[in-house]
């Protein structure tokens, strides 16, 4: 009996043991990125601050942790929202789209001879001239030999990463110790980006540990500050701390102390803190969350001027299951007045305002976004009977059940149904099904049966040797939201229409969309000559428009839901909401 | 009782080395893969995806894979470069030699990514778990012994209601309660926090802890009361008739001794069953609730990795969790034979 009993103590004392650790746990200072993991030396905090002495606090509140400040490897937009606070890249890019110089004195252009392109070759060399008056927190200046660290690291072969653009770049030459020049095989429009804007950012040299690598570094989790804020502590998984950076070069900024980045992972406990003032800055907030506050008298909302996000139809042109278009053309949407039939049922008005509480705005082609808007693409018309009557043309007649059957059309057998998979991912939540049920309805309105179906974003999008639903080609349409980052549309364009990207795993034309004269046009782009530009992807509007590889459809709402108590708060598509941390302030 | 401890350690040794096999192919077989949304970019450049596969040991077959996983690669040459080949000796050192390998997402060592949450789940857990033990022990007991009083009808429907109410739910009704509209009457503020596990950026204290941990705590121990309470009365309702206990009334003992000592020893036994299946949750956490009151534990940690197909995390979960649950076994095992003499293991 006495054995039992000890037995029994020692499991009591366990548990007990267990609880107090955890009790203990939480009462150490929380845990800033594990010493372990940590490169020295050691991210440099000011020592008023660290002590607690800040005076002005605000609270951003996240559904889930950046995995790191380098943004361009994960691109969650979490991490850029960490990297703004913290690393400056050359440039910026502001709501509109104009960029302005960070890290640069100026912006180099053809005009002030600091662009020059080899007019046989199109060789491209950018000088850029760096502000001498930015230091790293440790007091050391941010000079040429920190980006041509950051090039060596971004473009090592092991421990790399292909950054927009790099591929381009056949070097980087220091000429002193704030210039540089970049230099370019090819003409390269989007240069003013390859070192900055929303993804990029110089890192020290001194501080990085190259062999550790670009995408591995402990620096990129516990960064050496030359911007607005120094990370002075991360908790895992639940905030971050950023102090004002003393040594910031913006004289008089940043104007608040302290910011506190909370991770909070459900919804509507975000929207309450909102209400509750408990949080000064919601972002990314959806439209459902911009409805809900729309009552709340201390919360405002800040609505990016353009959206990036396009919420499309992917129609696979190619049959279900394979990956060529000519060979084996999709029996239902191989037919391009199907695919106009389509678009004409769509009435995304209803869409819009029924699903997305009227914050969306209908979109129909790629070059919606400024400065690329100004192509004379009439929007298309909601109209059942030309889609009914267009699909008759097609060959595809309504049947006894009213799903129509193949009587003499293009590509499927006499007899088919028209029947197939609506497909979109699960992770987008609500909006999105409730989307997708709307339009499986609009197709039925007019003898179109949409089975609906979700996947993991995981599986949709992975590669074809993993069973990647888009790269192998198996799905009939899929809808979901996308669009190009930063505001030049060439690195997607070529992504998602050229026949290069057709091919599966070497890029994301999953719609197997193949057009010669698109190709030529994607070429022609690699121009600085902005009319050139211009006219180029006006006729790509043209061919999309008429082919319709993708159904675009509307964009959704880019917004920042912020307290009434902060000035300067700006949603920014082209960026994250702390692209002008530094302005930030608290006015009561 | 040593030598029934050491045969099912090594029973269980060989057990995970299975389930290793088990899991890894699974993991790996299911749909998708890592670099699908790879973070947020849903769609990687093929070229980066190349540069990816290799510095996360994917571009490799899966037996190879398997091998490095649990034997490590410090001991061959292996290829790291996109362009050279087999130059240098590996650095991984593989789960044999507690290597776990690091996080696709994050790049952080496994054992450093668990090592950040588990403690905050142990936390929240075993408060739990002992808080709903310490309530619904004495009230199954009573209810049995009470059987169809206002008591025990009272348990019953609690326990109906606490088994129904689902986490996500009563989770958000208690914040919307405690933190939305009550307030604290001295301070205005909301009376409790919403979540987190200490107030960002303010010394320790242990109110504010306790303050934090309510409001999860009251959400998980609610389905945990309910079920133990339930449990425990029909197991005791099951004891109190039989004829031992008659015969300890009749040798005079008092009621308090014959209910506490000999009938609620037996009971228990098919209770300890019953807590050992549920000690993995320890360890594994609980992910509504940690999502919903923004708890940094494990729960939400491997709802993540699975999301975004993070492997090494994964595994690392799967194999740990696997021995928690092999442990918690052999645990019961202990217990029956601490609780009921007559048992004994050769």
């Amino acid at each position: 009996m006495s054995k039992n009993k000890t037995v029994r103590s020692l499991i009591q004392i366990s548990l007990l043991v267990i609880l107090t650790a955890g009790l203990v746990d939480c009462g150490k200072p929380p845990a800033v990125t594990p010493a372990s993991t940590r490169s020295e030396p050691t991210a440099v905090v000011p020592a008023a601050t660290s002590a607690g002495t800040a005076t002005s606090s605000i609270t951003i509140i996240i559904p889930e942790e950046p995995p790191s400040f380098n943004a361009v490897i994960s691109d969650t937009g979490y991490d850029a929202l960490v990297m703004h606070m913290s690393l400056l890249g050359m440039t910026g890019i502001d709501p509109e789209g104009n960029i302005f110089p960070v890290l640069a004195s100026e912006l180099p252009t053809v005009d002030n001879g600091e662009v020059v392109i080899n007019d046989q070759t199109k060789e491209m060399d950018v000088t850029w001239k760096m502000r001498r008056d930015v230091t790293w927190a440790d007091g050391t200046p941010v000079s040429a030999e920190d980006v041509l660290f950051t090039y060596e690291a971004a473009s090592d072969p092991t421990n790399g990463f292909a950054i927009p653009g790099l591929d381009l770049v056949t070097g980087i030459d220091k000429i002193d110790d704030y210039t540089f020049v970049v230099h370019f095989s090819s003409t390269y429009p989007d240069y003013l980006s390859f070192l900055g804007g929303r993804q990029i950012v110089i890192w020290p040299k001194h501080y990085c540990n190259l062999d550790q690598g670009y995408t591995a570094w402990d620096c990129g989790r516990n960064p050496l500050s030359d911007g607005p804020y120094i990370l002075k502590e991360w908790v895992t998984s639940d905030h971050l701390i950023f102090v004002r950076n003393p040594k910031y070069f913006e004289p008089g900024k940043p104007n608040i102390d302290q910011i506190i980045v909370s991770v909070v992972p459900d919804a509507s406990v975000r929207e309450t803190m909102m209400r509750q003032g408990d949080a000064d800055i919601l972002m990314w907030a959806t439209e459902q969350v911009a409805n809900d506050l729309k009552d709340a008298s201390n919360v405002k909302l800040s609505i990016s001027p353009t959206s990036r996000w396009v919420m499309r139809l992917f129609i696979n042109l190619a049959a279900k299951g394979t990956t060529d278009p000519v060979a084996t053309p999709n029996p239902l949407f191989g037919d391009v007045r199907v695919r106009q039939a389509i678009r004409m049922a769509i009435d995304v008005d209803k869409i819009t305002s029924s699903v997305w509480y009227g914050y969306a705005q209908p979109v129909w082609t790629e070059f919606f976004r400024p400065p690329y808007n100004t192509c004379n693409i009439a929007r298309p018309k909601l109209d059942i009977e030309g889609a009914k009557a267009l699909l008759d043309q097609a060959g595809w007649a309504v049947g006894a059940d009213g799903i129509r059957v193949c009587k003499g059309c293009m590509f499927a057998q006499e007899g088919d149904r028209f029947q197939f998979d609506l497909l979109t991912y699960s992770e987008y939540g609500e909006p999105l099904i409730l989307t997708q049920q709307l339009i499986g309805e609009m197709f039925k309105a007019v003898g179109i049966q949409a089975s609906l179906t979700q996947a993991e974003g995981s599986v949709m999008w992975a590669d074809s040797s993993s069973g990647g639903i888009e790269q192998s080609g198996n799905y009939d349409i899929d809808l979901y939201d996308d669009g190009y980052a930063g505001i030049d549309p060439s690195y997607f364009l070529s992504y998602y229409y050229s026949s290069a990207s057709a091919v599966p795993d070497q890029g994301w034309n999953v719609v197997r969309f193949v057009n010669a004269q698109f190709d030529s046009l994607i070429e022609e782009t690699n121009t600085l000559n902005s009319q050139t530009r211009q006219t180029a992807f006006c006729e790509m509007a043209q061919i999309l428009d008429q082919q319709l590889p993708q159904i675009l459809l509307f964009t959704t709402l880019n917004a920042e839901a912020y307290s009434t108590r902060l000035t300067n708060i700006q949603a920014n598509i082209n960026s994250v909401v702390s692209w002008n941390v530094a302005d930030w302030t608290i006015t009561k | 009782m040593g030598q029934f401890i050491v045969r099912r350690l090594l029973q269980a040794v060989g057990i995970l080395f299975l389930l290793s096999i088990l899991f890894f192919i699974l993991v790996n077989l299911a749909p998708g893969g890592p670099l699908a949304g790879y973070g947020g970019a849903r769609h990687l450049p093929p070229e980066q995806a190349v540069i990816l596969r290799k510095q996360l040991g994917l571009d490799k077959p899966l037996p190879v894979q398997y091998v490095i996983w649990l034997a490590g690669n410090d001991w061959m040459r292996v290829d790291q470069s996109a362009v050279a080949s087999g130059t240098s000796y590996g650095t991984r050192r593989g789960i044999l030699r507690g290597d776990f390998g690091f996080s696709f997402q994050t790049r952080q060592p496994v054992l450093t990514v668990i090592s950040e949450r588990l403690p905050n789940t142990l936390y929240l857990m075993v408060a739990t778990l002992l808080v709903a033990l310490a309530i619904a022990i004495p009230a199954g007991i009573l209810s049995a012994v009470r059987q169809y009083s206002f008591f025990d009808i009272s348990v019953t429907t609690f326990s109906f209601a606490g088994q129904a109410i689902p986490d996500f739910w009563l989770g958000l009704i208690l914040i919307i309660i405690f933190y939305a509209w009550l307030k604290n009457p001295v301070t205005g503020d909301s009376l409790l926090p919403s979540g987190g596990i200490l107030t960002i950026g303010v010394p320790f204290s242990l109110l504010d802890a306790l303050q934090h941990l309510i409001l999860p705590l009251a959400t998980g121990a609610l389905g945990w009361v309910a079920w133990y309470s339930r449990f425990l009365r029909s197991s005791m309702l099951d004891v109190i008739h039989q004829d031992y206990l008659r015969t300890a009334r009749a040798k005079g003992l008092s009621e308090r001794v014959v209910i506490y000592k000999h009938a609620l020893r037996n009971a228990l036994i098919p209770l300890v069953t019953l807590f050992a299946l549920d000690l993995p949750y320890i360890f594994s956490g609980a992910v509504f609730i940690e999502t919903i009151f923004a708890w940094p534990g494990m729960g939400r940690l491997y709802y993540q990795a699975a999301l975004q197909r993070d492997y090494p995390v994964l595994l690392a979960i799967l194999i740990i969790g696997a021995g928690f649950i092999l442990l918690s076994n052999l645990l019961a095992d202990i217990l029956y034979a601490v609780l009921d003499p007559r048992i004994r293991y050769s």
